[in-house]
Order: structure tokens, then sequence, then C-alpha cells
């Protein structure tokens, strides 16, 4: 329930809502929208006045298709992954304003695509990344190594190393206070010597939000979904394109793996990949993984 | 001016090739469903349709689109639409797209502020009669959180919502089309539903109503969307439909293609 108070916008005074009350006039939102014209000595126009600017304040406007479109053909980019068969499992990559869920067992290999991702970025499209790690398994050195088998000058790996900005958070709050930081600093435009930054990882997800759920408290479904509004709205307002990882369990009835998060979460992202560590002979772990795609809202899935 | 409205919405319904019996302007449509069941390819079919010039199949009619969950993927619908076309030029594109709106919406409240400043627009557009919300229930799990203990403060706003849009509706006589998302699991106590437990076994749907009183009590039509599991058939998705005040339903299936929805 939001209510009016001097100040939350110019020519709600301080005086107005004394006045407003005094006729008897609730200030609480919707009331007060819904008040009819004429009544008492508050002027018709002063209230119209007042109704207009809240609304020009706080509501969002509408935009035309066409102009949108003529956007998001400037501002879409297609951004490869630095593997041809992840490229095409992804219809030629990640899409900038989506976002793009990895889910897998432990040790499928989630943090290995993601760490690959972050360099073929900074080294092969000279793009910025921010990495946000939450499991502790980000490590400079294995990044070194993914460069260095991409070039060998030296120069271009360490240029390719700063390019990829390193956030360590261990709960959902420090997580989203990373994500806001990110967003006032684009939106405030603060020139850093690097640009704007073009993919956000986000390994992991749910090892931030597992803790939280359980039980019958909402508090932990409003975080989550929080944590994905501020996902969302960073791709597709600054046109990132956002991976992030999960986990996964076990379906109660068929016993097939699943993404974890719940029904919820499962909206969220528009594309899925499923990695798993394929039995090699001897039933020894391989190297292999295979990935596989489970949602896409460009390919049909038969 | 009615009338017309009733023409339109009509030729609409031959588009959805006889999954409603009538849909009126004054209806309000709700998709419901788990992820991946097809309801935003549903929606692209229906925006495609409403956009489209007449000599294209379409019904030359604007459309709101409010989008809560920055789900719209514009590019899909540009396919969608450049399939639809006989002659696709980026001029014809244009001229489709420059019939559809889009807001997106950050919070509950700023939804009710923007169904507010709104009214305007159906008042200077005549020809906008179809607003798609996608979703309604997008705001679901933060309110509760907002609301504390009582469950009416918790479902206030989008109470509220759900009484400014009736109104929209029937002032302006507009269709709405609006999906919610199937967050929870069947409950055992299916007393909660306003559709007769019998009808809903018979049609093999798991329906679990979340949404606050005013919202379910203002749908008419509700449909529910679902994977199919047989493998024998091509088709992949099914829809049941069910009219919430004449009690019958009427079954559908189709399948996702790369233009669009087929039936």
């Amino acid at each position: 329930m939001v209510i009016l108070r001097a100040g939350l916008c110019p020519g709600l005074t301080a005086e107005m809502i004394q006045l407003l009350k005094a006729n008897g006039i609730v200030t609480a939102l919707y009331e007060f929208f819904s008040v009819p014209f004429g009544d008492g000595c508050l002027s018709t126009q002063a209230l119209v006045a007042v109704r207009r600017v809240l609304l020009a304040q706080f509501s969002a406007f509408p935009v035309n298709g066409a102009d949108l479109y003529e956007e998001l053909k400037s501002s879409t980019a297609i951004l490869s992954t630095g593997s041809r068969s992840l490229d095409r499992l992804l219809d030629s990559g990640l899409y900038t304003g989506e976002v793009t869920e990895l889910t897998g067992a432990p040790g499928s290999g989630k943090t290995q695509v993601c760490l690959s991702i972050a360099v073929s970025t900074s080294h092969d499209l000279k793009q910025n990344v921010l990495y946000v790690d939450s499991t502790g398994g980000f490590t400079a050195s294995r990044l070194l190594q993914l460069a260095q088998t991409r070039t060998g000058d030296e120069e271009e790996q360490v240029s390719a190393l700063q390019r990829i900005q390193v956030a360590r958070v261990f709960d959902v709050y420090k997580m989203l206070d990373v994500l806001q930081e990110l967003r006032c600093s684009v939106s405030q435009q603060v020139l850093s010597s690097l640009g704007p930054v073009k993919v956000l990882v986000v390994d992991s997800v749910s090892a931030v939000i597992c803790p939280l759920l359980g039980g019958r408290q909402a508090e932990g479904l409003a975080l989550m979904m929080q944590l994905a509004r501020e996902l969302k709205t960073l791709a597709r307002e600054l046109s990132m394109a956002v991976v992030v990882t999960n986990h996964v369990t076990r379906d109660g009835s068929s016993g097939h793996l699943k993404p974890a998060l719940g029904r919820s979460w499962s909206f969220v992202p528009s594309t899925r990949v499923l990695l798993e560590s394929r039995e090699g002979t001897w039933g020894k772990a391989s190297t292999c993984r295979i990935a596989s795609l489970t949602k896409s809202s460009r390919w049909t899935i038969a | 001016f009615y009338t017309a409205h009733i023409l339109l919405i009509n030729c609409l319904v031959l588009g959805f090739l006889i999954l409603f019996s009538f849909l009126f302007s004054g209806d309000v449509v709700e998709f419901h469903g788990p992820e991946g069941t097809g309801k935003t390819e549903m929606l692209y079919h229906l925006i495609a349709r409403c956009v489209l010039p007449k000599s294209g199949g379409g019904l030359e009619v604007e459309v709101m689109f409010i989008d809560t969950d920055y789900h719209f993927d514009m590019l899909r619908l540009v396919t969608i639409l450049e399939h639809r076309l006989s002659q696709s030029t980026e001029e014809m594109i244009k001229q489709c797209l420059g019939r559809l709106f889009l807001v997106n919406c950050n919070s509950s409240t700023q939804l009710l502020l923007t169904l507010y400043s709104l009214e305007n627009k159906f008042f200077a557009h005549p020809s906008l009669c179809i607003v798609i919300l996608d979703s309604i229930s997008a705001f679901y799990w933060i309110d509760r959180s907002n609301g504390g203990e009582s469950f009416n403060i918790q479902e206030m706003n989008l109470k509220r919502c759900a009484e400014f849009l009736e109104k929209l509706v029937r002032e302006h006589h507009l269709a709405l089309f609006a999906t919610t998302q199937m967050i929870m699991q069947k409950s055992s106590n299916s007393t909660e539903s306003s559709i007769p437990l019998k009808l809903l076994c018979e049609a093999d749907v798991e329906y679990r109503p979340y949404l606050c009183k005013s919202w379910q009590q203002m749908v008419t039509h509700r449909i529910f969307f679902s994977k199919q599991c047989n493998f024998s058939s091509s088709k992949t998705f099914s829809i049941v439909s069910c009219h919430t005040k004449k009690n019958h339903i009427i079954k559908c299936s189709f399948s996702v293609a790369e233009c669009g929805v087929q039936f």
C-alpha cells in the first residue's frame, strides 16, 4: 500500500497533503486516483495537476513497436561463446537482452564453460565481462591458461584478463548490491577505463538462493524473483548477455534430471542448456561432456 | 461502434479454429500453464493476426502489450510476421509493428499507475481493442513478501489492478488476454477452484488458483496449456479451453514451428 507523502513528486507539498486530509480525501494511492472531482475546497486543477505529475513520474510509458524494433536492430548482438558446437546449440551464440542458463550436476563443467565464455568475450570480441562468483570456483590462473591457448602474445593475454572484472559474493544481498551497482555505474555513465560490460556471468545463482528456499515463507521466493528481475532488467535495458548457472535435482515422478530452483525460476531464463558428463568405457567418468538444449525460444524441441 | 467490435473479435475466433464458441469484446481470457508450453508463442500468433493488414489475413487493429517480466521477444515476432506476409518488405513490417504498443512494468504498483495513465491512450486510439498482459502473476511472490502477514495487503495491488482492468475492458470494449504462470503443484484441497472439479478431471487439467478472487472472477475463458507426452502425434502442445460461466470445455492441440503456431 503506497501512501502519498510530501516530496513524492513536484507539486505535492506538505500543505497539499494537509488540505487533502482536511477534505477527507484519503492519501493512499488507489483512493487518491479514484476520488471524484469537485469535492471540497481543493481545486480540481490542483488535484489533476498532482495526478498528472505522479503518473508522469512513476508510471511506465508505452513504446511503439516500430520504434522498438529499430532500436533493437541496432543494439542486439549475438556473442560467440568461443566453442563452435555450443554456438550452434545456442543458435549462433549468446544473445544480448536475454538470460541463458547452464545447468548440470557438480563436475559437469559449468564453471569451465563460464570461464571460457569470459575469455572468449574479452579476447576474441574485445568486450568487457563482469564475472560474479558465488561458489569460489573462479581461479585467475585457469583464466590465464585459457587466454594462453588463444594467443601467445603476453600483452594480449594481459589486456584480455584486464577486461574481466570479478566480484566475489556469498549471499544474495551482496549479489543484489553488485548488480545494482553495475546498473548505477552505467546509468550515471561513469567513465571507467574499460567501457560498457557486454557479458554478465553469474556462477552460480543456486548457491545463493538455495539456502533461502524451503519452509513456508515467501521471503526466499520473493528474493529469488527480485534477483531474477534485476538480471532481466540488466539484460534488456543495458543490452547485455547474461549467463547464469544452476544445479540440478531429480524429478520426483520421472527420475529425470531437471534444473533446480523450482517452477517460478523456470520462467526466467529464455534458454536453458543441460551439461552432462558422458560415461566413458569401464564406467569411468570421461572428459567428454554433452550439452543439450532443454528450453529455447528459438528452436522447437521435438 | 460496439457491433463493429463484435465483428472484429469474431474474425479473431476463426483464426483460432473453433477454439472459442464466441469471443465478444468484454471477454477476459487467461492463458495458464507451466513453463515451455507455448503460451508466449500463442500470444505472438494472436498479435500477428491482429496487426497484419487485411490483405495479409489480419485484422488491422491495434494491440497494447503490457510486459511485466521482460519476456517479449521482438525479433521472434518479426520472424513470424515475415513468414505470414506474402511480400515482407521492411516498410510492411514497420507498418504492422506500428500497430503494436509495448509497456514494461517493474512492480505491481507501477502496473497500477501505468493502467491509470493508459486510459488516455484508449480514448485517443479507438482501434486499440486488444490488451495483452504477460504475465499478471509476475509479482506474486514479491507482493506476498511485501504484504507481511495479512493476505489482504498482499493481494491489494493485484486486486486494484484487476478492478481497474475490468473498468477499462467494460468502458472501452476491449478484449483482455493475460497469462498466468503455473507455479504451484496441484493442491489436494480443490474446493478453491471456480470450475467444477469433475469438469477439470475430465479434461485432465492441473489447476491450482492462487491469484486474488477479483481476478479469478473476472476471467471469462480459462485456457490451460500443457505438453503432450505421446510421441506418436506430431502436435506437441495441447490446450484445453474452459468457459467459466457456461462450464463447457474445448480441447485442441498445436505445434510450434519457425513460422509460429500451427494447429
